[in-house]
């Protein structure tokens, strides 16, 4: 069976990191969203992948260059213009032949265990389309759907006002039949039309999904999904080139990879993981759920508590980072904090476009590629600065 | 619905059948039976009973044998008895047959085949094939043409398949609108009502399709055209999944499953066969005495009955768990016994009921296994029809048995002249609404019910409050718990709080409340008085209930709102809530939900 992610979309939501690069290349736990799915794809038993690009396109088709996935037959389609979950469907029509059932997948959705197994399973065992439902913290962003005895999907309601329904939502993996791209054509290729032709037609079934399972819309929702992923570790691993000096201590599941120098004193404790070509500084403290990028630089006396910075971020002396995102290229002068509560412990809220309550107490700062902050400055809670941005040093004695 | 499996291989088979039809038990279990050759002699074993039973009871594992069927029921029509359970063989023992499916024109054929001098050993269809077989052997001497000759007289549907003493070594079988399948192995071969059957041991499967029959042998297979005998070429499918996926039919749990199917299975309670509940009213109405037996969560069921026919027929009836009978009923020849059991086998049950027809008194029971003891001992039984019921934990039996008990009071005040004609036929629309409701509240509500169950599964204690009927549901509800996801859960009726439990009541001392609706307004008032004196002491209280939201809104600490609903079907409702947040909360803590620890699905020793 051949699988289509879909990977153009702009994912606005996600904004600062969504502004450089495709969501699937979203960093968490050591690697991408993307890198992900196509390892649980290929142990699914899929290795004909087709994704669908556009915003970005080169962030994404460099990174998959570079990190050879075996296996894999990678093909890369087009989305010119952004039009739509159903227009980027529409992309890949002429590699699927009549007849033929396709595995359909979101890029953005993020899964521990292998859900693409799951749903071959009951396509096996349906023999007809089959969408994976499942059933999230809140309903209000996903098409929520009705279910007989016979897990026949009935009836779709997309994305209900309020928290009306409590129903099993669609989990954006899909096993479907060539002739839905003509369902996606009559419907002026809208996805929800044509599902919803699809269930009063030919019918759809659902397979229920129960283990975690994560859409990853919103910036804070990449620490969850750090976490979802650390979660599921089994061991620990240390690259036979990795260097640790006296006095480090490791402490539950930490994974270091290759070229990783960490000073003398510094302590780690898991689930970490730690990229290839990073330095840790004397005495730093990564506490759990850190996932730090490739070739980053940490200097001495840092604390990094439940973060995610990808690559080639730097954090100077006597910083701390905790319940954050820090995308590539950060600069962080020494001495910064982002502050991660308020002093009443209410649910911290985050102006992202509009100001939204993320039900956190602890949450920190989403900071984009290639910001630099200047030395001394203490973050705001819920804080988003967005890529490029220059934060000046900020001094309580000046020479003037 | 039944199960065929068959084995042809190089050595000992029994096993391998064995395996085949208990994962073929899903399709029913009341009667199984084998069929295997040795040294061209046919050796056949059956019983009532299910799959693991049979197998204990009788020593069919030590037969050696390379070749063999099997077959296990359910009976639709037709009683469950040892005659009536396949493999049948023909006159001469020479051909055993086992089918699946229905041959409609079977009573000519049998009246012709009597006349012919056949005679016939059980009352099922399945017999004819088996006579014709021989018939049409001894004029050809070709099992395949035999097969064909008699597929030729009979109409209807099957899926059969035969082994024979003429060509020992193969497997005959054919298909016509019921399932069948051929497993592929090397040196080894198979055939199944659906991948079930083998696919432990291959996955390579070949489907039959109507009008096609096969002859299958350790290492070859051959699949032809019924009506030109014409040989066709069949793809082989590579099933990747495993037995239990396809079983479950997508859902992850068969308690789900079960869950899910309470709308079709209080379908089918309404659609009883009239006559048989009015048999049991009226058992009830002569008796001077009666009790309701059952135990663990048909005890419960018996206790809802009993607010049923309390409030409904104004009739008190003593509900008494099955393990206590013995020392708490005065039983006489004019009591009447009324006994509830998914599976019918139910050991206190049915030393209870022993105990009381000895004593002469008047028995019945509501019971889902056809030709189960306790179906076959009683006076009147009454069959819920649910379907086989596989996850040890009960849900859509118990849910059944409720409405068939709901039926049975509604009819009994009717004949009383409790109730009138009118509120009769009311309490009648509210039940048939039912199977709608409960399929809406499946659908919008389980992502609540999952948060909450999410978010409390680390809980080791939960309080469950409910008075009047809504207090069987509070205890069945909390037996849920208990059962699945191993929580301490306690049932108990809201006026007992102030009596002792109020002292342990504190913020770690979590309350479920299931909140009647406002029509009941004695019952509501009072319910909410037992909230409200447990928030006084800063508990916490998740509310299931019918009422607006935000209207009670410092009165419960989480809230499960329900859709407005007729007040008799209300505690109905309820315990499906129950039901899920059990389910749920067994899952966020990843329970064996099944199967659980130290559980067997009926329990048949005392």
């Amino acid at each position: 069976m051949k699988a289509i992610i879909l990977a153009a979309g702009k994912g606005s939501h996600l904004s600062p990191f969504s502004d450089t690069r495709p969501q699937p290349m979203i960093g968490v736990a050591g690697r991408t969203i993307l890198d992900n799915s196509l390892e649980l794809l290929n142990s699914s038993g899929i290795n004909d992948i087709f994704v669908v690009v556009g915003h970005k396109r080169e962030k994404l088709i460099d990174a998959l260059r570079e990190h050879d996935h075996e296996g894999l037959n990678i093909h890369y389609v087009e989305q010119k213009q952004n039009r739509g979950i159903g227009n980027a469907v529409m992309q890949v029509k002429n590699k699927i032949s009549p007849g033929e059932y396709f595995l359909l997948l979101y890029g953005d959705i993020l899964t521990a265990n292998n859900i693409f197994s799951k749903i071959q399973q009951s396509f096996h065992a349906f023999k007809c389309p089959v969408a994976s439902i499942c059933l999230p913290p809140s309903n209000e962003q996903f098409g929520n759907v009705f279910l007989n005895a016979q897990m026949e999907i009935t009836k779709i309601i997309e994305k209900p006002k309020s928290n009306s329904l409590g129903n099993y939502v669609l989990a954006g993996v899909f096993v479907l039949p060539a002739s839905f791209f003509q369902l996606l054509e009559s419907s002026g290729a809208s996805m929800e039309k044509a599902l919803k032709k699809m269930v009063a037609g030919d019918g759809l079934r659902a397979s229920m999904w129960e283990d975690e399972w994560l859409d990853v819309v919103h910036p804070w929702e990449i620490l969850t999904a750090n976490k979802m992923i650390m979660d599921f570790w089994e061991g620990s691993s240390i690259a036979k080139t990795a260097i640790l000096e006296a006095n480090v201590t490791l402490q539950g599941i930490v994974k270091i990879e290759a070229d990783v120098l960490i000073k003398a004193g510094a302590v780690i404790e898991g689930p970490c993981s730690i990229g290839s070509g990073s330095y840790i500084g004397n005495n730093s403290l990564i506490r759990s759920y850190t996932s730090l990028g490739k070739n980053c630089e940490v200097g001495s006396g840092v604390e990094l508590k439940n973060c995610v910075v990808m690559d080639n971020t730097q954090i100077g002396r006597l910083s701390f980072i905790g319940d954050s995102v820090l995308g590539e290229n950060v600069d962080i002068g020494s001495g910064c904090m982002t502050v991660n509560r308020t002093i009443d412990w209410k649910p911290i809220s985050v102006k992202n476009g509009k100001r939204i309550s993320t039900g956190m107490s602890k949450l920190g700062a989403f900071i984009g590629d290639g910001v630099v902050v200047g030395a001394g400055n203490m973050i705001q809670p819920g804080t988003v600065v967005h890529s490029g941005e220059i934060i000046p040093a900020c001094y309580s004695v000046t020479h003037k | 619905m039944c199960g065929i499996s068959g084995v042809v291989g190089l050595k000992d088979v029994s096993q391998l059948l064995f395996e085949g039809i208990r994962n073929l038990e899903y399709r029913g279990y009341d009667s199984c039976g084998v069929a295997l050759m040795n040294k061209s002699r046919l050796f056949i074993k059956k019983d009532i009973g299910g799959v693991e039973e049979f197998y204990r009871k009788h020593d069919v594992l030590q037969q050696k044998s390379n070749i063999g069927i099997a077959h296990t029921r359910w009976a639709t029509h037709g009683k469950v008895t040892k005659g009536n359970t396949h493999p049948f063989t023909s006159r001469d023992g020479n051909f055993a047959v086992v089918h699946n499916g229905i041959i409609s024109n079977y009573r000519p054929l049998r009246d012709q085949l009597k006349k012919e001098g056949y005679k016939f050993s059980s009352d099922t269809d399945t017999e004819v094939i088996a006579h014709l077989l021989e018939k049409f052997f001894k004029k050809s001497r070709n099992p395949e043409k035999a097969l064909l000759k008699t597929l030729n007289m009979i109409e209807g549907t099957f899926a059969l398949a035969f082994i024979c003493t003429y060509l020992p070594g193969h497997i005959f079988c054919a298909k016509r609108e019921s399932p069948l399948m051929l497993g592929i192995g090397d040196e080894i071969k198979f055939v199944g009502s659906d991948f079930n059957a083998f696919i432990d041991h291959t996955k390579n499967a070949v489907i039959l399709d109507d009008g096609e029959y096969a002859i299958l042998s350790r290492d070859s297979y051959v699949v032809k055209n019924i009506l030109n005998e014409e040989e066709i070429t069949k793809p082989i499918t590579k099933i990747e999944w495993d037995s239990e996926t396809s079983k479950k039919g997508g859902y992850p749990h068969y308690m789900l499953k079960e869950i899910y199917e309470q709308p079709q299975t209080i379908s089918n309670a309404l659609d009883l066969e009239p006559s048989g509940l009015d048999d049991v009213v009226e058992m009830f109405e002569k008796a001077e005495s009666s009790y309701f037996l059952g135990v663990g969560t048909t005890f419960y069921v018996a206790i809802y009955a009993q607010y049923i026919f309390s409030e409904l027929a104004q009739k008190f009836i003593a509900p008494i768990s099955s393990d206590e009978f013995l020392s708490l009923a005065n039983v006489d020849k004019k009591t009447l016994v009324f006994a509830m059991s998914q599976s019918g086998e139910t050991f206190d049950t049915l030393s209870a009921l022993k105990f009381s027809q000895a004593k002469g008194a008047k028995t019945a029971a509501v019971v889902n296994v056809m030709g189960s003891s306790i179906a076959r001992m009683v006076d009147k039984v009454i069959l819920q029809g649910s379907g086989p019921e596989i996850c040890v934990i009960s849900t859509k039996a118990a849910l059944s048995q409720m409405v068939v008990l709901t039926l049975l009071g509604m009819k009994l005040g009717l004949k009383k002249k409790v109730i009138s004609k009118k509120a009769y036929q009311e309490n009648l629309k509210s039940l048939k609404e039912l199977p709608a409701i409960i399929q809406g509240v499946l659908n919008e509500r389980s992502g609540f019910i999952h948060r909450i169950a999410n978010k409390y599964c680390k809980n080791k204690n939960w309080l469950y409050l409910g008075r009047g009927i809504y207090y069987p549901i509070a205890l069945e509800a909390a037996l849920k718990m208990k059962e699945v996801a191993y929580v301490h859960a306690e049932g108990m009726p809201g006026g007992f709080l102030k009596h002792g439990t109020l002292a342990m009541i504190d913020d770690d001392i979590p309350c479920i409340v299931f909140v009647p609706p406002k029509e009941k307004k004695d019952l509501y008032q009072s319910t909410i008085h037992s909230i409200e004196e447990i928030r006084a002491r800063s508990g916490f209280v998740l509310g299931i209930h019918f009422t607006e939201q935000g209207k009670n809104h410092d009165l419960f600490s989480e809230e499960l709102i329900l859709p407005n609903v007729p007040t008799l079907t209300a505690p109905l409702i309820q315990l499906v809530i129950g039901q899920l947040f059990a389910y749920f909360t067994a899952t966020s803590l990843k329970r064996n939900v099944d199967k659980p620890r130290s559980l067997a699905k009926s329990v048949t020793v005392g």
